[in-house]
């Protein structure tokens, strides 16, 4: 690659070279509107195929520019403000679902395909990507996957890191690396696209993705069980864990979170799918129902739409933290969490103890919220991602919190490896990574 | 030949008892059940704690000799032997169930305990350990972490990786480190999936936290009789296409068949061309239901017969005919080659028609017993070591089969792993940028190229070991 001046207009033409002119937006009233945690970048790139991506990262890590990769745009509060920002990479582009084998339940996409566009391709096959984070239709999958996002259906189908069967992905000096494989079941080399998931695009640009489908079972019906208190549905989350049943869905939702979806008033409430047969979804409702009533719980199927609502509960809340905790411990998590957020909305996935956090607070209570509750959680290995909240906030907090020291000394030395010129997302991920 | 002040120092270490250096002591240490790799280390060391095994490895790290781990030495790849000779650490010893925590759903172990004491030692309160590698009585969860090790009903529930959530490894520097834990969120990136099928080459494994899952309600184990193999996968393929997911989809084909019922006894049909064993768990009704489905589908696609096992006593038989088949073999012939490729599983027709040709092509008896439901083949490559010329044969229908696989779109190694015998299949799926990348990945644990050499990665002609890295090595000790 032949080296260019550094200056902005030298740069800004090889960009439009490699790019064409369509695909580099260089306007500023557009520039502002691509920024990230106030930084406006000097270029948008949108390219349309890996190529184009590796040519453009290429040119990135010789000039050393520091690039933001973006899907939707949702999830940039995600982590800490970049440390610097030249260029966002929006992936939007690369939007074609590129092979699905329906009979061997896969697909392969470009990594800006919405998670709702892709529903809409499998769903008359009855087939769909069992993933389902909040308010996520429109996010892409390249941005799920670098983010890790996980919902309610993760009890039953694994996260995304179960999901990922291959992954193609641009380097950040430009070269095109593909890992995993495109079948179901594949342990050649190392595991590659374990590591790019929840990576937040650090280690290279999510460009394909390969996923594992699973079959829309027959029939789904939802179970919401209230309680007067949190021991309580502490009581029947562990007696539904230490059961035969196979539940789809097992969520925990605090006063808040039911008042924000719509649903009758309680201290805590689990929110229990189960998917399968018509048959065994009726048995496994009557177990449910049984295991209720041991903990005084009021049992009432949710109404059509309800996981619509749901999905939406996060709300435009200025604060989202994810908080992971042990399943043997979430009615103390929240309890906890109310005690120190005063009204925050509290729900998640309460199998595998992990919690969803919104508030509307000042940063000082935030901080020392956030603080506090770490504190807490960290006898018990428990962690508290602050996941969306004010620039400032993030300025002045770890938004990823502490990582075991060898941990993150092994995460520093793979990113020095890959990244040594801190091209990709500098600044933001765990570490000051 | 190691030298005198490394050795005293591993005797210091784990104990005059848990050093073996003779020759006949570490005959048995040549080789996994791959017999083919031979490779004995110059010793083995047998340690009882983690802070052995960091110990060991800093002596031998300094030393600059090849570590190469060692579980039960189960494995079929070429794996645990030692082709540079160097120090076998054999895990044994550390055997314990270190914790059990059924509220979280999660133990913690040692990596030598076997697989199936894990499951028994929870089986009385409703629980048990997922994967289930053929070789789970004797093989170790610290192998199976290794080796990512799948099973016939990862179908359903995943293989090893999918059950591990935390890891206690001594790295290539000889640092002790914990990754992951009960807790199964955490920021950063995801180095317990990452470490999960590594070999041994970024570390070794002293600890693991795994899950548990919970028995099922019901099983029900179904036996569909074919004519041919080919009408079994076109089964299987609809079984899948249906949106049928068992927990186990085993083919088996005539020679198999033949060769367990000789043995054994295990209740298969002798003059079935192909047999499928299917499992369903999960709630009785579902189970109910889908056993109906499956049925239909089989005999749709020219099933002879499709029959339920009618207890626990006929199951487990069925089960122990599936799992001893490689061993009954033996009564075929007195060699073969084992083959772990994938094709989708919509592909199972094709490279069933494919394997008959290349079978006839090279006059070799392909025996085959596999996970058709994920695709995942293991056709046993039948020869005799004293026929000459017939070991040639077995290998070239092995590698033609291979081409095959990988030309329908597969995998070279679906649950085994890589070791030394896939280590040159590689490249036939991925390019050199691919493997770079995992090259430079192992270099970040283990960077002066101690851990387990020659496995996982092909050599490059240029530099011997691995690709040749674009920048030079980080110094030593930078990030630790």
């Amino acid at each position: 690659m032949t080296r260019v001046a550094g200056s902005t207009r030298a740069v800004g033409s090889a960009l439009a070279a490699l790019l064409g002119t369509d695909a580099l937006v260089e306007d500023a009233g557009v520039l502002a509107r691509f920024a990230v945690d106030g930084c406006t970048p000097r270029w948008l790139a949108r390219p349309s195929t890996v190529d184009a991506v590796a040519r453009v990262m290429a040119l990135a890590t010789d000039e050393g520019l520091a690039v933001v990769p973006r899907g939707s745009g949702s999830t940039l509060a995600l982590g800490a403000p970049p440390a610097r920002l030249d260029l966002v990479l929006d992936m939007s582009r690369l939007d074609r679902v590129l092979e699905w084998n329906p009979d061997d339940l896969t697909v392969t996409v470009e990594a800006g395909v919405a998670l709702g566009a892709l529903a809409k391709r499998l769903g008359p096959r009855r087939q769909f990507l069992p993933l389902d984070p909040p308010a996520a239709d429109t996010r892409t999958l390249g941005g799920l996957t670098a983010t890790n996002a996980s919902g309610a259906l993760r009890v039953r189908y694994g996260a995304l890191r179960d999901l990922l069967l291959g992954v193609r992905f641009v380097q950040p000096d430009g070269v095109v690396t593909w890992g995993g494989a495109k079948v179901v079941k594949s342990v050649s080399g190392y595991d590659v696209p374990k590591l790019m998931v929840g990576a937040l695009g650090t280690l290279g640009v999510l460009c394909e993705l390969t996923l594992r489908l699973h079959p829309v079972p027959d029939v789904e019906r939802t179970w919401l069980v209230t309680f007067v208190a949190a021991e309580h549905a502490q009581g029947f989350l562990a007696a539904i864990l230490d059961s035969a049943l196979q539940p789809s869905r097992v969520e925990w939702l605090n006063r808040a979170a039911l008042a924000r979806t719509g649903s009758p008033s309680a201290a805590a409430a689990l929110a229990v799918s189960i998917g399968s047969v018509e048959a065994a979804v009726a048995a496994q409702g009557a177990i449910i129902g049984g295991l209720a009533a041991r903990e005084h719980g009021q049992v009432m199927e949710a109404p059509v739409g309800w996981w619509d609502a749901y999905a939406q509960r996060l709300g435009a809340a200025p604060v989202v933290l994810r908080v992971a905790t042990l399943a043997s411990h979430v009615a103390g998590t929240v309890t906890d969490v109310e005690r120190r957020l005063h009204g925050a909305c509290v729900s998640g996935c309460a199998a595998v103890g992990s919690l969803d956090v919104s508030v509307a607070a000042g940063e000082a209570d935030v901080r020392r919220a956030v603080d506090g509750l770490r504190a807490h959680l960290r006898p018990i290995g428990g962690h508290v991602v602050v996941t969306r909240a004010p620039v400032t906030l993030r300025q002045s907090i770890d938004p990823w919190g502490p990582v075991d020291d060898g941990a993150v000394g092994l995460m520093r030395a793979i990113l020095s490896e890959f990244d040594p010129r801190r091209v990709l997302n500098p600044g933001r991920f765990v570490g000051g990574l | 030949m190691l030298n005198s002040q490394l050795l005293g120092e591993l005797e210091r270490i784990v104990g005059r008892d848990g050093l073996i250096t003779s020759p006949e002591g570490r005959l048995t240490y040549e080789c996994d059940m791959h017999t083919f790799y031979k490779g004995q280390p110059d010793a083995v060391v047998l340690p009882a704690s983690r802070e052995h095994v960091v110990e060991i490895v800093r002596a031998c790290r300094q030393a600059r000799v090849p570590i190469v781990p060692r579980g039960s030495g189960t494995g079929l790849i070429g794996g645990a032997m030692a082709p540079r000779g160097g120090v076998m650490v054999g895990m044994n010893r550390m055997n314990r169930i270190l914790d059990v925590d059924l509220a979280n759903r999660c133990a913690t172990v040692e990596p030598g305990l076997i697989n199936l004491w894990l499951s028994r030692a929870v089986a009385g309160r409703g629980w048990f350990f997922a994967p289930d590698p053929s070789s789970q009585m004797v093989s170790s969860i610290g192998g199976n972490v290794s080796t990512n090790a799948g099973g016939p009903h990862c179908l359903k529930y995943g293989i090893t990786t999918n059950h591990v959530l935390g890891l206690e490894i001594v790295t290539g520097h000889g640092t002790l480190v914990t990754l992951g834990g009960k807790v199964w969120d955490r920021p950063g990136y995801d180095l317990v999936g990452t470490a999960v099928g590594a070999e041994g080459t970024f570390g070794l494994v002293t600890a693991v936290t795994v899950r548990l899952v919970h028995l099922p309600d019901a099983v029900k184990t179904v036996l569909a009789l074919f004519s041919d193999i080919e009408s079994a996968s076109e089964a299987v393929s609809a079984i899948i296409a249906d949106g049928i997911v068992p927990a186990a989809l085993e083919m088996l084909d005539d020679v198999v068949i033949k060769a367990i019922e000789e043995g054994i006894g295990a209740g298969y049909p002798k003059d079935a061309g192909a047999v499928l064993l299917i499992e369903l768990d999960g709630p009785r009704a579902e189970v109910e239901v889908q056993a109906e489905r499956v049925a239909a589908l089989c005999r749709a696609r020219q099933a002879l017969d499709v029959r339920v096992a009618r207890d626990e006593t006929e199951r487990a038989l069925l089960w122990k005919g599936r799992k001893e088949a490689a061993g009954a073999i033996g009564r075929v012939a007195p060699n073969f080659l084992l083959q772990d490729a994938v094709v989708p599983r919509s592909k199972l027709p094709d490279i069933m028609r494919a394997m008959r040709g290349i079978s006839e092509r090279h006059g070799v008896i392909f025996a085959n017993v596999f996970h058709a439901g994920d695709g995942n083949l293991h056709p046993l490559i039948c020869y005799d070591d004293q026929n000459p010329g017939e070991l040639e044969r077995a290998v070239a229908a092995n590698e033609e089969l291979l081409h095959a696989c990988i030309a329908l779109g597969g995998s070279v190694t679906g649950e085994h792993g890589v070791g030394v015998d896939k280590a040159t299949k590689l490249p036939l799926q991925y390019g050199d940028a691919d493997l770079n990348f995992m090259f430079r990945l192992r270099r970040v644990f283990d960077p002066d190229g101690v851990m387990n050499p020659g496995k996982i990665l092909p050599s490059h002609p240029a530099c011997g070991e691995g690709f040749r890295p674009e920048r030079p090595a980080l110094p030593a000790g930078t990030w630790v």
